[in-house]
């Protein structure tokens, strides 16, 4: 447990000297935020759709704030795990699924903490119809952010799964292009997912990638009513307990029949 | 008892080859990586552990620390199985992979450090004891608080050596620690070796291509090669074995001299003199000597014995690696 909270402050302080590259994500994703938001009031213009506009405006731009959430490994990590580093991590008495845990999660909370903040101020003071709504109420926003913490989770096990493959592959590229162009479209970070057909949304909000910021965002727009709130956020805990055993059985799995290459 | 006690390990791997030049086929073939390697080692001792490249050494390393299982064969390291009972062993070891990073690359070394107390849950001062006592004997001082990216290899090396050590292991297992490193760092990396090993009774295994290394560090040496042990025992010994041929370089103060021995000494023209190679116990140094005289006025003239490199790599060659 020490190790683990030692290697998330680490990670969390190592995370904190990369401004540059945060100062870069803003300005990418500040860029696609407003041509995402030009593009569906276009749309909305030209044909009013069920799903009031500012909401599926908020949607793109809590999306982008939080788009490091998503997409990023460590790429450290990753590094370790294909040259042989990883020996190091293997003689030392760790849990090894928790430690990665614990460094993957720092990664992500600070890499989105440092975008997201400066992104939803910016986008907050748009001018109406191309910025970030206010929440539904205050409790909506309460809930919102214990979702937006649990999806946090979920996203640490599923990338500490691909972790796991990794270790096995030897190679992550593969599985990360399929596992990114699955995470773009059912996470909605492509098209929002509340714009997909109803049918399509029943099945894909079930899904553990819409778990990560489509059901905070949606408690946050009031789009789920408060009353939903429970049932979500069980369905959240329900994919991230599931996710976790999985990673945690891989990793055990990965230690016995582990070889490491080369001298 | 000893304290490491191996019998007859064994590991075999799978590689997987192309059959040929631009087949998609791959087969499989079977590398016996260690072939029933067995020895003991006594607690405090400091022992080279060497041999070609591909000989096993690494997999032994990788076994006694408890990262990889044996296919076969026993061992047992200050009373613990290290694959059976992986977590409480790796508490008493250290290793150093000197191919491979452990420290944080943009963090100071010190974080590092930090992260290894926590790691292994040193209590705080003995944690700063050790820490400041490493510090001055790997002289590390100046250094603690840059980021890894920014030292030079040998200061990395240190700093890895320090970052293994700071839990204070009864057992290390150096693979190729000086790997790349200038004169300076060498020698004081061995330096430091025989301090830890002397100052705590740390047993080291220590395992390299530098000979240097062995012979100013270890007494003992095991030799390994094909997956197996070819020689367990005194270097001085080895090395007498080898070191069979000695070398003479001459210069003659005229043109035209020749010295004339017998075929046993192989003689070739080096610039303007000789060079002669020959073996003292089939061609007395004396009688040489009276030859090289009687050829004409000498004008300089050095003998050698072979160095060490040389002598290994004719032992290897003997011994068919």
């Amino acid at each position: 447990m020490r190790a683990c909270l030692s290697v998330f402050r680490l990670r969390l302080r190592l995370e904190t000297q990369y401004r540059g590259a945060a100062l870069g994500g803003i300005v990418c994703q500040i860029f696609f935020g407003l041509i995402l938001s030009a593009l569906y009031r276009a749309l909305y213009f030209g044909k009013p759709q069920v799903r009031p506009l500012a909401h599926v405006i908020t949607y793109v731009w809590l999306q982008q704030a939080f788009f490091r959430m998503l997409l990023s490994s460590d790429g450290d990590l990753m590094d370790k795990i294909r040259t042989g580093g990883i020996a190091y991590d293997l003689c030392r008495p760790l849990p090894l699924y928790g430690f990665y845990y614990a460094r993957i999660m720092a990664q992500k909370l600070m890499g989105s903490l440092l975008r997201a903040v400066p992104m939803i101020i910016f986008a907050a003071l748009l001018p109406g119809g191309w910025g970030m709504g206010a929440p539904a109420s205050l409790p909506a926003l309460l809930a919102a952010a214990a979702a937006l913490v649990l999806g946090l989770s979920c996203v640490c096990a599923m990338e500490n799964i691909t972790m796991a493959f990794t270790m096995r592959t030897l190679d992550p590229r593969g599985i990360q292009a399929m596992l990114n162009l699955l995470m773009t479209i059912l996470s909605g970070n492509l098209l929002p997912l509340t714009l997909f057909p109803d049918s399509w949304q029943r099945m894909i909000t079930l899904l553990p990638y819409a778990q990560l910021l489509d059901a905070p965002i949606r408690l946050y727009t009031g789009e789920y009513a408060l009353g939903q709130a429970p049932q979500v956020l069980l369905l959240q805990a329900g994919w991230t307990a599931a996710l976790i055993a999985a990673g945690c059985w891989l990793w055990k799995r990965n230690q016995k029949r582990l070889v490491l290459q080369g001298g | 008892m000893s304290y490491i006690h191996v019998q007859n390990l064994s590991k075999r791997f799978t590689v997987r080859k192309k059959r040929e030049k631009g087949s998609l086929l791959r087969e499989k073939e079977e590398v016996q990586a260690l072939r029933g390697v067995s020895f003991d080692i006594g607690q405090g001792e400091l022992i080279g552990y060497i041999g070609p490249n591909g000989a096993g050494k690494s997999t032994t390393v990788k076994i006694l620390s408890g990262i990889m299982t044996p296919d076969g064969g026993e061992a047992v390291v200050g009373g613990q199985v290290p694959w059976r009972e992986r977590k409480t062993y790796v508490r008493r070891i250290g290793v150093v992979f000197g191919q491979r990073m452990q420290l944080w690359w943009d963090v100071p070394i010190l974080d590092s450090f930090s992260l290894l107390r926590d790691i292994y849950r040193v209590p705080e001062e003995a944690y700063q004891a050790r820490l400041s006592e490493l510090t001055e004997a790997l002289s590390l001082k100046d250094i603690l608080r840059t980021p890894l990216r920014q030292l030079s290899l040998g200061q990395r090396m240190r700093a890895e050596l320090c970052g293994s050590l700071l839990h204070r292991p009864e057992i290390l297992f150096l693979d190729e620690p000086t790997i790349g490193l200038d004169a300076v760092s060498k020698l004081a990396l061995r330096d430091f070796l025989r301090w830890e090993n002397r100052e705590h009774r740390t047993t080291i295994l220590l395992t390299t291509h530098d000979m240097e290394d062995i012979s100013a560090l270890c007494s003992r040496v095991m030799v390994l090669g094909h997956g197996s042990k070819l020689y367990d025992g005194e270097l001085q010994d080895l090395l007498r074995r080898y070191d069979r041929t000695r070398t003479v370089d001459i210069r003659y103060g005229r043109e035209g001299c020749v010295p004339a021995v017998p075929p046993s000494v192989v003689m070739e023209k080096n610039g303007d003199g000789f060079r002669l190679t020959y073996r003292p116990e089939s061609y007395p140094t004396a009688d040489l000597l009276s030859a090289l005289q009687q050829a004409g006025p000498i004008r300089e003239m050095t003998v050698q014995s072979q160095n060490i490199d040389h002598l290994i790599a004719d032992m290897y060659r003997e011994m068919d690696l």
